[in-house]
């Protein structure tokens, strides 16, 4: 965000957040104003137990004993404006300007090795080891609607809703959004991210505004969300992943946080109370594909143990770990390899379709005005249950949006294809028995994998032809031999062991669990009996 | 609620239609009934009564008649639709070109598309833009609600608007309104009530007692239950009026549609014969079909249904169907596990 719009944002959020409280206080069955504080207070100083005493939380520390000790013996009003205090130091935490080297000082989010290699590795004598940045040009294909964001994004706000496999993506995303000539987009990004070298230099790209995940406070999440809408509503592009969290199983998300795309909603309605000159907000899904994924081992393993849930916050991955961030790109770079940022068709904030002028249109194609979704007898405004059910119908259409216009790679491709035999060739359907054991079940012939990926592709083709899958859905894969040449060079070259290797006419799995991840870029499409013929018999 | 300033329209001059503007009216609300034949409505205006489906029954003076699909959507913010479902698509379609965001649509219409197998606010949401949909179902013979016996029905959505928006349009003090979220459950038990209907009527034009009406309404509740739940309905909804209210009513009723082509089915009469003597839609042959394809998708054993299928439709002889249910192996009552 701009510096002249940043204290004015500040102000804006504090009030309004600060009034919504107040509002739902004097509301039948709402939070008071003490309740509000007292859950504050609460899981902050559960946060503060567990951080380092630097003097930066001795100052937190110090603030919320006051605000303890205030609270006991106040009255309504002095209530408020200990609410109004806690409100501004969350917002100014957020929007605030960001400095790592201090940061790097006061957290222990990174780990020590992690800590020591970002003071003795900048982001640019990191980037100046990488051969030939400009490259990266011609790494990234963007495809799908590009010339409809561009359009849109100057008639109104652009909320991007992609894909979240990687913590490149936020790199990727932040390139391919230069290189269309689009100003940053806001992002809200993890404090972990702040603290990587790589990152944080590609930050710049992206708007980025501090999201601490270890805070809890219901209060601290209302002022997350306001910031957002009120981001929107000054017309600043915003990026979010609408899965919440890096895909661990490497699916497609099917299931979406719908928290910030109902921020997109609120400006919208705003936008129409004062009657801005360009209301309208648009949701941009996308999808990130790659042929290698740097993190593919840690996510999948926390996918399988189940603990996905619980572990929101990954500090520890490959990402954190900046001569592997290097060795991987490298390797890419090495290997040709394309990373495709497909850009879907664009939404309004009801989950109706947008032609690139700006205009909603219904199933049947036919123009709407999509302010009377909006309309109460008093004009304009919010209406909680609705807005709710607008915005699930709005993660509806996105995940229809991102599961149509996935790209699949060859490794996907060759992933699928070999878990489906390998399977096929055990009567036994227990997964977890199965990935302990994939190793030792001998392979399968190319004589078997040539004419799987045959089917698979056809059945690929099908579905592009049907339109449920994009025209891009498969941009590299020409024939089998070539889907098994190419999948086997990129699993050979980063990962160890590699998911997949050659022996003889037979491919082997060398680890199973990464087999499984690549393949699941594919599951939800109902393409197993393809690969597994038995599936197919049976259904 | 502003809303109600404007007509509630319906559309559909059927028993049901017909019966719906009525309510709006008897509640103290203008009400548009639109008709698609020009003559039908001619017919209905002259004598203020739909001498077709409900002889006797004046109309309200706050009825107003129209074939203006356009003007409905103009005047009115909800609309509640009263159309056989074979021909639900194209009147969605056309009020799709008049209607607008805050524009409030309940489907009343019980019944699947036979093709797609798609219900009525899915329909509606695919040729209309609008997002506050809902559907309205329950023990609702058109008769009884024109005579103005007391009487209820459920309108869900997962909009509160709609809900609330439905019950101050159509409750009196002869009929409540009640609401529910679980729109699947409530147009599904309005679908396929209507196939354990025609079993209904069969046993009854077989001479059987009470005893089996009643053995084959619970077991048609398990069957609608199990259905449901494996589709994503909320099991309770069966329990409700949507559920076991319709199928009682329709089940016991001779006003009921379904219930007469159970009856002519059990005479031997051929289905076509019935249909053409009824001169009006009963939306459990179709559906029977629809079932069945679902039983057989998701593996779930419904034989009462699967035997109105196979009378319906592969001229099974009504008793020897029956029989075979009767024959069926011993199952736990609860679950419909087999018992070894």
């Amino acid at each position: 965000m701009r510096k002249e719009d940043r204290e004015r944002a500040v102000v804006e959020v504090v009030s309004r957040v600060v009034e919504e409280l107040r509002q739902g206080a004097a509301s039948k069955g709402g939070a008071s104003i003490e309740d509000v504080l007292a859950d504050t207070l609460f899981t902050e100083r559960q946060r503060l137990e567990k951080a380092p005493k630097d003097r930066a939380s001795r100052e937190e520390r110090g603030f919320y004993r006051e605000v303890r000790h205030r609270l006991l013996k106040a009255s309504t009003t002095e209530q408020v404006e200990l609410l109004r205090r806690a409100t501004d130091r969350f917002a100014r935490e957020i929007v605030g300007r960001f400095d790592p080297r201090v940061y790097a000082f006061t957290t222990r989010v990174v780990p020590v090795g992690a800590g020591l290699m970002l003071n003795a590795i900048s982001p640019l004598s990191l980037l100046s080891q990488l051969p030939d940045l400009p490259n990266l040009r011609q790494r990234v294909l963007i495809s799908g609607a590009t010339d409809t964001l561009m359009s849109l994004a100057k008639r109104g706000t652009v909320l991007l809703t992609p894909t979240h496999l990687s913590n490149m993506d936020s790199i990727i995303l932040g390139y391919s959004l230069y290189l269309l000539g689009l100003p940053p987009f806001t992002y809200g990004a993890g404090l972990n991210l702040f603290t990587n070298p790589l990152l944080s230099f590609f930050m710049h790209n992206l708007g980025a505004y501090k999201v601490d995940r270890r805070k809890k406070a219901d209060l601290y999440k209302r002022v997350l969300k306001e910031y957002a809408t009120v981001s929107m509503e000054y017309g600043y592009h915003n990026l979010f992943f609408p899965g919440g969290t890096r895909s661990r199983s490497g699916e497609v998300e099917s299931r979406l946080k719908l928290g910030l795309l109902g921020c997109g909603l609120r400006a919208y309605i705003n936008n129409l109370r004062r009657r801005a000159q360009r209301p309208d907000v648009f949701i941009v899904p996308c999808t990130l594909s790659y042929g290698l994924v740097l993190e593919a081992k840690t996510l999948i393993d926390d996918h399988l143990q189940e603990a996905g849930k619980s572990r929101y916050i990954i500090e520890d991955d490959e990402f954190s770990r900046p001569r592997q961030i290097l060795q991987f790109t490298r390797e890419l770079i090495s290997l040709d390899a394309r990373i495709v940022m497909h850009v879907s068709e664009p939404l309004d904030v009801f989950g109706n379709h947008v032609l690139p002028d700006g205009t909603s249109v219904d199933a049947r194609g036919r123009p709407l005005q999509v302010s009377r979704y909006v309309l109460t007898d008093q004009g304009p405004d919010f209406e909680e249950q609705r807005d709710g059910e607008y915005t699930r119908e709005a993660g509806l259409a996105v995940v229809r949006r991102l599961h149509r216009d996935a790209t699949f790679m060859s490794t996907h491709l060759l992933a699928f294809a070999v878990f489906g035999l390998l399977r096929s060739h055990t009567m036994d359907r227990d997964l977890f028995r199965f990935l302990r054991t994939a190793d030792e079940l001998g392979g399968v012939s190319l004589d078997d994998v040539h004419p799987a990926l045959e089917r698979l592709l056809e059945a690929l083709r099908q579905r592009i032809r049907e339109g449920r899958l994009s025209d891009g859905a498969i941009p590299f894969a020409r024939d089998p031999q070539a889907v098994v040449a190419e999948g086997l060079r990129y699993f050979g070259t980063y990962h160890e062991p590699p998911a997949l290797e050659r022996r003889g006419d037979r491919l082997f799995c060398g680890d199973a669990k990464l087999l499984y991840y690549y393949r699941n870029r594919l599951s939800g499409l109902d393409l197993e009996p393809v690969i597994d013929q038995r599936l197919k018999e049976s259904a | 609620m502003k809303a109600l300033d404007k007509p509630v329209g319906v559309l559909g001059g059927g028993a049901f239609g017909t019966t719906l503007a009525q309510l709006a009216a008897r509640a103290g609300h203008r009400s548009m009934l639109w008709l698609r034949d020009p003559k039908a409505k001619a017919l209905i205006a002259e004598g203020r009564e739909n001498s077709r489906y409900l002889p006797g029954h004046r109309l309200e003076d706050a009825v107003e008649l129209t074939t203006d699909l356009a003007e409905v959507a103009d005047r009115c913010l909800l609309i509640l639709l009263a159309i056989p479902s074979r021909e639900f698509r194209a009147v969605s379609r056309n009020l799709g070109d008049s209607v607008r965001g805050d524009h409030v649509l309940i489907s009343a219409t019980k019944g699947l598309e036979q093709d797609s197998y798609l219900r009525m606010t899915e329909i509606l949401r695919q040729e209309t833009c609008s997002l506050k949909i809902g559907a309205i179902s329950g023990p609702n013979l058109a008769l009884e609600i024109m005579r103005g016996v007391p009487a209820a029905t459920v309108v869900a959505s997962r909009y509160d608007e709609v809900v609330r928006l439905a019950i101050a349009a159509l409750r009196t003090p002869a009929f409540r309104v009640y609401a529910s979220r679980d729109v699947l459950g409530v147009e599904l038990g309005g679908a396929v009530k209507n196939v354990i209907a025609i079993a209904g009527g069969i046993t009854r034009g077989l001479g059987y007692g009470d005893n089996t009406l009643s053995l084959l309404i619970s077991r048609g509740l398990s069957e609608m239950t199990r259905l449901g739940a494996r589709m994503g309905a909320d099991p309770r909804t069966f329990s409700g009026l949507s559920g076991v209210g319709d199928l009682v009513v329709t089940a016991f009723s001779n006003l009921s549609r379904n219930h007469r082509v159970g009856l002519g089915l059990a005479k031997g009469r051929p289905i076509e014969e019935i249909l053409d003597e009824l001169g009006q839609v009963a939306e459990g042959v179709p559906t029977a079909g629809v079932v069945k394809d679902w039983a057989e998708e998701t593996g779930l054993d419904l034989p009462i249904c699967r035997g109105v299928h196979a009378i319906l439709h592969d001229k099974a002889s009504p008793r020897e169907v029956l029989g075979e249910l009767m024959a069926l192996h011993a199952r736990w009552e609860a679950d419909n596990r087999r018992i070894d």
